[in-house]
Parts: C-alpha cells; structure tokens; sequence
C-alpha cells in the first residue's frame, strides 16, 4: 500500500526550525535515542534525526506515547539552546538527505525567518477559566429582586400553581446565569487581550484535569505571550482565581504551537 | 499566579499532533500521497478525547497513561486461550419481528467462535468450538458474505467481508474435529 517514495533511501525527521547559524549537535536525545543535529543555513537551522524514508507507526501505544514524549523534549532543549524555536507536528519527514532540507531552509528562507522573528521572546500558554456554576447560579439569584420575589411568592401557592412557577423560576434563572457567564468570560478575555501578543480562543479543552472536573469550562484560549508580560498575565489571572466560585488553570510555557504558520509557505 | 508546566501526555499529543507546523506534501514522507501524520497517535488522541466527554474516564490521570492498554485487555481470555483469527463483522440479531446486524469483532480462538463489541467492551455472541459448525445460506452471495453458524441450541446468521479466511481458521482449528460443511 506504500507508494514507494521516489526510491528515496534517507531522511530526516524535523522537530523545528530555530535561529542559529552553527551546526550543533544536540546528543543522542531524539525519537529512539537518535542523534539530534541541527542542519544551519544562513542564521536558522533545521532541527533532525537522520531517520528512514517511511513514517514513524506503531499500533503499541505505550512507544506511540514515548516517542511523543520524545519529540517534545527535543522541541524543549532546542528552545533553550536557541531561544523559541518553529515546532513541527510528529511524525513530518523530509525526503532526503541534509541538502534537500537546505534547499527547503533556502527556499522558504524570507518566511521562516519572518516566523522566527515572530515569535522571538514569546512562548505558547494555555489558560482556563472554569466556574462553580450553582454558585454563579446563587449569585445571580441574589442579584435578582424580581426572580427572589418569585421564589418567595412559590411557598405560599397551592402545589400545582408552585410546580409551574418553579419551574418558570428554574429556566429564567438558567437563562441568566448563562448569559452571566457569558458576559464573565468576555471581561475576562478582555483583561487577557491587551497582555498578550495574539490569543485563540478554543471552544474546548483538550483535557480538564480531576479537579475541575465538576466545574463549568467558562473560557479556553492559547496565548502568544512575550516573556515580560508573563509575570503581570498571571497577576491578573490570580485576581480572577480569587474571585469566589472561580478557578483558573494556567499552563506552560509551550513552543508556539498554536500560532506558527507555516503551511502558506512555499 | 504561576504558570504550571504539567507534561501531560494529552497536552503534549493535542499539540504535537493538531497543532505545529507541517510542510509541502511534495517534500514529506506520505503514504498514496497523503501526508501520515501520526494517524495512529490521532486515533488514539480521538479516542481518548470521546471518553473523556462521556465521562466514561473519570479516574483518568497521569497514571492513567496506560487505559489503552487496558481497554484491550478488556476482552479477557482463558490462561491457555489464544487468537487464531481476527476480523470486522456482524450477527444477525432478531427481537420479535424486528432484526438488525450487530457489528463487532469476529474472534476465533483455540477454544471458541466470539463477536466482540469494544465499545462498550462486551461479548455479543460466543460459543464453544465443539459441535460448532458453519455453513453458507442461501442468501450467501459474493456481495453478502454470509454465513451460518450451527450449534447444538440452534444457529446464527453472521456476516464478515473475510468470510473465506474464518472459514478456513474455523476449519483449521476443527479438522481433527469435525468436517467444515461448504
């Protein structure tokens, strides 16, 4: 079912694309315990394994999950030897040897190091806000003179009469306390946004961690955020974090997963 | 508040595998022509992320790293009992006047004949392999692939595209035991 790849013998196994010139070798801490190297062209350079020309596939998921865990840690050295670094995808292998990926840096030289230029001094954050919705549900409540009197007026209403109007109570308070939170997440986006260099917003999260697992996901957004500006980000994410019934998850510092762009290149 | 590095290997496959760059089809490595990119780690990173909406995981951790393993060894076999034929299918199941085909996995073992459901992760159909015999119906055609299983109890419509492959394992397994009916 493989094509057969061109009869290309070899290849290299990319993890990133970081700002030097020099050939470096990173040491025996790739996928496999490859050799990791860096092949420079001008002031950037490809981070690969010298790897056979056929994807890395495994129906073992205990290897699958290594060599995961592998490729990651190599996108984590290179960004402390040469600062943020372009991370690729698992599993993305150039056809060929060390000149084809030098043709490849010569080509899309000008976007590549544009992209480098981007995210200089930035790193990815991942940042939730989860909420205990039957508090905002109190708090709303309580704000509420016209739905208070309605709870009130309930106990004193024959049963059927009380079933109806408490159920009327439970949808007007649902409903408000989703628009509540709605308006919540916006403000407190709106706090985030001007600290951080670029943000996307994510309708869900990948995992929510046993603790939050009774809590409502209210906001999920990456961030592009500049070294400096991490300090006062997580200020700000603690005023939020205070606020009753309110908890914030704040990760990393990744590559720039979520904001490189390379796939207009070329 | 501080940023936490959790390493968890969700975050880093959610990354890794859905985010990050990838290059031109023309400089990678790719099977007929579409880029391979993790396909079985994105499977996997699919899957998980189903049973985490269900909420079928709810102990699910760090530690927990190792459910994929454990929910193939959810289908539990005998100290002695292995293998011998692997393959997609479906039974015929009746309630009254109303029949569907139930879809799972066709497992021959060296003891017995099973349909295995890995979701939820259930045995649909099994019987021993002795007084086990199978047959062509006449419904069988090229298209249809099916077939009849008979048991001392009564008998079981099952279809499967490798209808000549379990007939063949079935046979196998049996031929010092009974002659396989074509």
């Amino acid at each position: 079912m493989e094509e057969s790849q061109d009869m290309v013998k070899e290849a290299r196994y990319l993890y990133s694309v970081a700002r030097t010139g020099h050939e470096a070798r990173l040491g025996s801490i790739g996928i496999q315990e490859n050799n990791v190297y860096t092949i420079p062209y001008k002031d950037i350079a490809a981070i690969v394994h010298v790897c056979d020309a056929k994807p890395y596939h495994t129906e073992d998921t205990k290897l699958a999950e290594e060599w995961v865990l592998e490729h990651s840690y190599v996108i984590d050295q290179a960004t402390k030897m040469f600062g943020t670094v372009l991370p690729f995808s698992f599993d993305v292998i150039v056809k060929g040897d060390d000149d084809v990926v030098k043709d490849w840096l010569c080509r899309d030289y000008e976007y590549l190091a544009r992209e480098l230029l981007r995210m200089e001094g930035t790193a990815e954050y991942s940042i939730q806000v989860y909420c205990d919705y039957d508090y905002l549900e109190t708090l709303v409540l309580a704000k509420n003179q016209e739905l208070l009197d309605l709870k009130n007026s309930i106990e004193k209403e024959p049963k059927g009469k009380a079933y109806l109007q408490r159920r009327n109570l439970d949808l007007k308070l649902k409903n408000l306390t989703y628009s509540e939170a709605g308006r919540l997440a916006d403000q407190f986006c709106s706090g985030i946004k001007p600290l951080v260099k670029e943000l996307k917003s994510e309708s869900r999260t990948s995992w929510t961690p046993e603790k939050y697992r009774d809590k409502k996901l209210l906001a999920s957004c990456s961030c592009l955020v500049s070294e400096e500006a991490v300090k006062r980000l997580g200020e700000v994410l603690e005023e939020i974090n205070r606020k009753d019934g309110f908890f914030v998850r704040f990760t990393g510092p990744w590559a720039p997963f979520s904001f490189v762009r390379l796939q207009e290149a070329g | 508040m501080n940023p936490e590095r959790d390493s968890c290997l969700v975050e880093v496959l959610d990354r890794l595998l859905d985010r990050g760059a990838v290059l031109n089809a023309d400089l990678i490595i790719s099977v007929a022509g579409v880029p391979l990119i993790g396909v079985t780690l994105k499977a996997m990173l699919a899957s998980m992320e189903t049973m985490l909406e269900y909420g079928v995981m709810e102990a699910w951790d760090k530690s927990s790293r190792d459910w994929y393993a454990r929910q193939e060894a959810k289908l539990l076999l005998n100290a002695d009992e292995t293998i011998l034929f692997k393959a997609f299918g479906y039974l015929w199941q009746e309630e009254g006047i109303i029949g569907a085909w139930v879809p799972g996995v066709w497992n021959i073992t060296s003891r017995r004949v099973l349909l295995w459901q890995r979701s939820p992760g259930k045995v649909v159909f099994e019987r021993p392999l002795q007084d086990l015999y199978v047959q062509r119906t006449k419904a069988s055609s090229p298209e249809r692939k099916e077939l009849e299983l008979i048991f001392p109890e009564g008998s079981a419509k099952i279809r499967l595209s490798e209808r000549l492959e379990f007939e063949e394992a079935l046979a196998g397994r049996r031929a010092s035991m009974v002659a396989v009916e074509v």
